[in-house]
């Protein structure tokens, strides 16, 4: 536990978020929740730019800092590296994560109980991928990685579909056909299932890129573990 | 005295280019080495693998009978391989309150605003203020220091070692290693040679003219820089 404690000390102080990118978290958090507070119906667009920033946020890059020595008094210090991973994960998560509790609080507190669209299981979907599948495909690369090239496959899936493409997911549908459309669909822009409670195809829809998310951050924990230190400079 | 490190036949490379190879000394608490070497011969390398941070090609490493990433955790490790190393942006007493908790400094500039000098100092306040530290290792720790800081550091080392901690120190400054070292490791481009202090000199310290003498004759000859107008 000291241990763990530890760490969270050491993530607070060499954070894996800019400050500026937590200022913009603060900034989209007050003014989502002041639009939520005028009108309620205005929760899943207000969380939109929070995931669209979460997704830059998680893709913290673990192993560029790492190779750099900023990270040396952690790893001569003993311990688990995984915990370490994943330390770094919650950490850079989490000025997102706090940001959608708050917007939360603000759709309840707004429609005093009877909307919760921010807590859907489509929200949670959304907020689970654009968490985990950024951080965990960044560990290798300089910052901000997962976050440019989801961006990218989005614009390029936009421009040779049509936007329509990511609408797909919401069609009920149990064939599988469909089911694979709306898969992709989710995987490449997640955040079309914020606000919605998602039925049985829906969730076999979200279930792949879920999955998908655990595995790479179970690999990328193993990554971290296992995978040499070098100094950039004595390479 | 226990034997604290032990190193056999060690290989270190990076991709296919072979860094350096057949490495073996011994360390025991209470004792010091230097590793002697020209830019790019390996030292941070050496002093990387020593702190569990690579894989070895070749050897093996003990540290109190344990691998290093093993033992670290148990004996406590201080490793500070250059202020280049500290993040920028982090303000200098936050830094330095990741060490054993004791107010380092009271700077709250960020550590990309201070000379090198200054971070330097802070980086090493910050390794060697933990406790217990069992093994040091420390890569051009002299480095950007001014005399005053130069000689705390000289005798705070001396103090760790004197009070049973194995130090492991690599620089260019030999005058800083002349004396304070019970091991000598020349890392050269085609070999590596260990020596203790009585291999360089029967009697007395090792002094830096020493040191230089015998670094010379171990690569066959004083290098040349030829200035260019």
């Amino acid at each position: 536990m000291r241990n763990v404690w530890y760490l969270v000390r050491f993530f607070h102080v060499v954070a894996p978020v800019p400050s500026m990118m937590v200022g913009t978290f603060v900034v989209l958090t007050m003014a989502g929740a002041g639009a939520i507070l005028g009108d309620p119906a205005r929760a899943s667009g207000a969380l939109v730019p929070v995931l669209i920033l979460q997704t830059f946020a998680s893709s913290s890059g673990f192993s560029l800092p790492a190779r750099r020595g900023h990270y040396d008094l952690l790893f001569t210090r003993g311990g688990s590296r995984s915990l370490i991973a994943l330390v770094h994960w919650a950490t850079s998560v989490g000025p997102g994560v706090a940001s959608w509790w708050a917007l939360c609080f603000a759709e309840i507190a707004a429609s005093a109980g009877a909307r919760a669209t921010l807590t859907a299981s489509g929200t949670l979907a959304a907020l689970f991928l654009v968490s985990t599948l950024p951080w965990a495909v960044t560990v290798g690369l300089p910052r901000f990685s997962g976050g440019i090239g989801w961006m990218l496959v989005v614009v390029t899936a936009a421009t040779t579909f049509s936007a329509d493409v990511f609408g797909v997911w919401a069609v009920p549908s149990t064939r599988i056909e469909d089911v694979a459309w709306s898969a992709w669909a989710f995987f490449m822009y997640p955040i079309a299932a914020v606000g919605e409670p998602l039925d049985r195809g829906q969730l076999m829809a979200v279930a792949p890129a879920l999955l998908l998310a655990v595995g790479a951050m179970v690999t990328a924990c193993h990554w971290v573990a296992h995978r040499d230190i070098p100094l950039e400079a004595a390479q | 005295m226990t034997l604290a490190l032990t190193v056999r036949g060690l290989a270190m490379q990076y991709g296919r280019r072979l860094v350096f190879q057949d490495v073996s000394f011994d360390l025991a608490a209470g004792q010091a080495a230097g590793i002697v070497g020209a830019n790019g011969s390996g030292k941070t390398t050496l002093l990387r693998a020593l702190a569990g941070c690579l894989t070895l090609k070749a050897g093996e490493i003990r540290i109190d009978g344990l691998s290093p990433r093993d033992a670290i955790g148990r004996i406590g490790v201080g490793y500070f391989a250059g202020e280049a190393t500290l993040p920028g942006s982090v303000r200098a007493a936050r830094w330095g309150s990741l060490g054993a908790g004791d107010d380092v400094t009271r700077e709250s500039r960020r550590l990309r605003t201070l000379s090198r000098g200054t971070r330097q100092m802070l980086g090493l306040r910050t390794v060697l203020g933990r406790h217990p530290l069992g093994l040091i290792l420390l890569d051009e720790p002299w480095e950007g220091l001014d005399p005053d800081a130069g000689r705390w550091l000289s005798t705070m080392l001396e103090t760790k070692r004197d009070r049973g901690s194995a130090v492991v120190l690599s620089s260019h400054r030999l005058h800083d290693l002349a004396g304070l070292c019970d091991v000598y490791v020349f890392l050269l481009s085609h070999h590596v040679t260990v020596l203790r202090a009585h291999e360089i000199v029967s009697v007395g310290p090792v002094t830096t003219e020493h040191l230089l003498t015998t670094f010379d004759r171990l690569r066959g000859g004083a290098m040349t820089l030829r200035a260019t107008s």
